[in-house]
């Protein structure tokens, strides 16, 4: 097992790598910013290095900096969190040439998985089910037009290099096709540096279904059970359950051994999650691959009972699967996660700022991953998320009741958060119904304004 | 705490004030050791310390195999639990030969070194003029030597940091006035 762990992230998910570390008896090394100078994951922390000014490109995101503060501190291996450089296949590179050992997959792997056109011929490769479209990039506009009649509109249109909703653009029907396609390539050019698109079916009303997996560096691969993440506001999860409504016990184990496969297939190591879209008659298409752990993975660990990062420092450590999983783990329950994130609950204009109330809920199935306190401040420089909420109950209604009495104990103040909104979410009928798929936010919060 | 254990705490204590350290830290298994002497300390520590910590490494009950492993001995400067840090970070010049001057603080993360190679001379010394833009030091950073360069021009009345200490961003390295 590893002496010493530095651990290249901040916030909420460093401190849970410190967590696991501790308890294992590992060393800590945490890295800051000037702007986290403060903060929990820095007090915590057997040691702490500053390791740049605050903007995250300066800082968390400088790579000869996190391996200069590994060399000096020591460490033998870093762990990346999620976000910042977690899916960095050079900064895994770097670890590699240093002798750092990287907490996750092989920088080839992450390469391959992290670039999306590619992710998907991967996964077609293996058999697992892939949203129809194009195979690979779309050379010219009559190729692009060529494929959406094959597969059948309404399609979209992705940058192959892109994220974040840029460069994407909905095609319902062919004469939309040649304007759309010009401007989603612009806009990705502009924005990625490179033009060049794919293209997808479009559901919908898609349901996000994830998988979380966990691969030992001796080829064996285990699903973890799913997760369902449909409650989004553009592109950002805000609720994620384990297990889905969705998934029957055939589905999940089904599709649990053919993701087994194709991990085992291309190599794969350490934590991952891979997510695709449900469409409205339950069929189910990979989108695409998550080479890190990712915030949502409690509730898997509430369901499994499976501490997932100290798998990941495990696995890591050269350990095997069979010693760290024994068995497939049973769906004990059901398990739901809020996003608590500093911004103003309606307007969702960030609030940074000093929080000078902070009452944390408590109690029987309730688990709370923060890294603020009573007089922290919340930098305006990193992402909004301060606090996860997630509540285990024997069923859905339970964990939701539990959840609902969770948000009306948490108390905030000083900083809008995200609380109300939650609040409002748990007490609409539909939601409570399970009836929603990824647009619910959006007719949630428009119909509010027209309340 | 047994008598025995006792009696070798306070030869532990005796042996770091005849030593004039200021703080100690310890971990067990792969013993690492740091030590903060009082005042500026030497670049190499003139003492032995692997008799020290086969010493300390006698003491801990039930710790199998202590490792061969030399300790470490690393004036120590990384942050963290120890209130030395928030000296080191902390921007404002103290009362003293400093006050009101200059801090040049280290861009980077790395290895402080005060010369150009081992056996040469320092770029400057306490005491030397310096210019806007002059190479006060290295810090050395993934295996590269990165010479930092002054920001001021003024006479060097503190260095803060000795050959072979890590530096972490921010880190104060001279004062100049």
């Amino acid at each position: 097992m590893f002496r010493k762990v530095l651990i290249a992230n901040r916030g909420e998910i460093a401190l849970r790598v410190i967590n696991a570390c501790k308890e294992m008896g590992i060393r800590t090394v945490a890295v800051y910013s000037e702007a986290d100078r403060n903060s929990l994951h820095v007090k915590f922390a057997d040691e702490a290095i500053c390791i740049g000014p605050p903007p995250s490109k300066d800082s968390y995101l400088n790579i000869p900096s996190v391996i200069s503060a590994a060399e000096i501190a020591g460490a033998d291996a870093v762990h990346p969190g999620y976000g910042l450089l977690s899916e960095n296949a050079n900064f895994a590179e770097v670890c590699r040439a240093s002798n750092i050992k990287f907490i996750g997959p092989p920088p080839e792997v992450t390469r391959m998985m992290g670039e999306k056109s590619t992710a998907r011929q991967t996964m077609k490769n293996a058999k697992v089910p892939i949203l129809p479209g194009s195979d690979g990039i779309l050379e010219s506009e009559d190729a692009a037009l060529a494929t959406a009649e094959r597969i059948r509109y309404p399609i979209i249109l992705k940058a192959v290099a892109g994220g974040g909703g840029r460069g994407m653009r909905i095609v319902r029907n062919k004469d939309e096709l040649p304007g759309l396609y010009a401007q989603a390539s612009t806009e990705a050019q502009n924005a990625f540096g490179n033009g060049a698109l794919y293209m997808e079916k479009f559901i919908e009303r898609p349901r996000h279904i994830e998988f979380q997996v966990l691969a030992d560096e001796h080829g064996s691969v285990m699903s973890m059970g799913e997760r369902e993440c449909s409650i989004q506001r553009r592109h950002q999860k805000l609720i994620e359950e384990a297990p889905s409504l969705q998934v029957s016990p055939k589905l999940r184990e089904k599709l649990g051994k053919t993701i087994e496969r194709s991990l085992r297939d291309i190599g794969y190591w350490n934590a991952g999650t891979i997510e695709f879209l449900m469409d409205e008659d339950g069929e189910i298409y990979f989108i695409e691959m998550n080479t890190r752990i990712q915030v949502e993975h409690c509730v898997t660990e509430m369901v499994t009972g499976v501490d997932l990062v100290k798998a990941q420092l495990r696995i890591a450590a050269g350990e095997r699967l069979k010693d760290i999983v024994p068995e497939v783990p049973e769906i004990q329950g059901h398990a739901i996660e809020c996003r608590i994130n500093a911004e103003h609950p309606e307007k969702f204009t960030p609030s940074p700022g000093k929080i000078t109330v902070y009452n944390l809920p408590g109690g029987n199935g309730v688990r709370v991953d923060t890294a603020q306190y009573a007089e922290g401040v919340v930098p305006q420089y990193y992402d909004s998320l301060i606090a996860k909420l997630i509540c285990h109950g024997v069923n859905r209604e339970e964990a939701m009741n539990k959840m609902q009495r969770a948000l009306s104990q948490f108390v905030v103040e000083g900083i809008h958060t995200s609380i109300p909104l939650h609040q409002r979410i748990f007490a609409d009928e539909d939601f409570r119904a399970g009836k929603f798929d990824t647009k619910f936010m959006e007719r949630f919060l428009g119909d509010r304004r027209k309340a | 705490m047994a008598a025995e254990d006792l009696q070798q705490l306070r030869e532990l204590v005796e042996f770091l004030k005849a030593n004039g350290i200021a703080e100690f830290d310890m971990e067990r298994t792969d013993l690492k050791v740091r030590l903060k002497f009082a005042g500026l300390q030497p670049a190499a520590p003139a003492m032995d310390l692997s008799h020290l910590a086969s010493a300390i490494a006698a003491q801990s009950a039930g710790a199998s195999a202590v490792a061969a492993q030399a300790p470490v001995a690393v004036p120590a400067t990384l942050p963290g639990a120890t209130p030395v840090a928030a000296a080191a970070a902390a921007p404002a010049a103290e009362a003293g030969p400093e006050a009101g001057a200059h801090i040049v603080k280290s861009p980077i993360v790395g290895t402080f070194y005060a010369a150009p190679s081992p056996d040469a001379d320092p770029f400057v010394r306490l005491g030397d003029r310096v210019s806007n833009g002059q190479v006060l030091c290295i810090v050395e950073a993934m295996k590269l030597m990165n010479e930092i360069e002054s920001d001021f021009a003024g006479e060097i009345v503190k260095v803060y940091v000795n050959s072979g200490q890590p530096v972490e961003y921010g880190q104060a390295l001279f004062a100049i006035k």
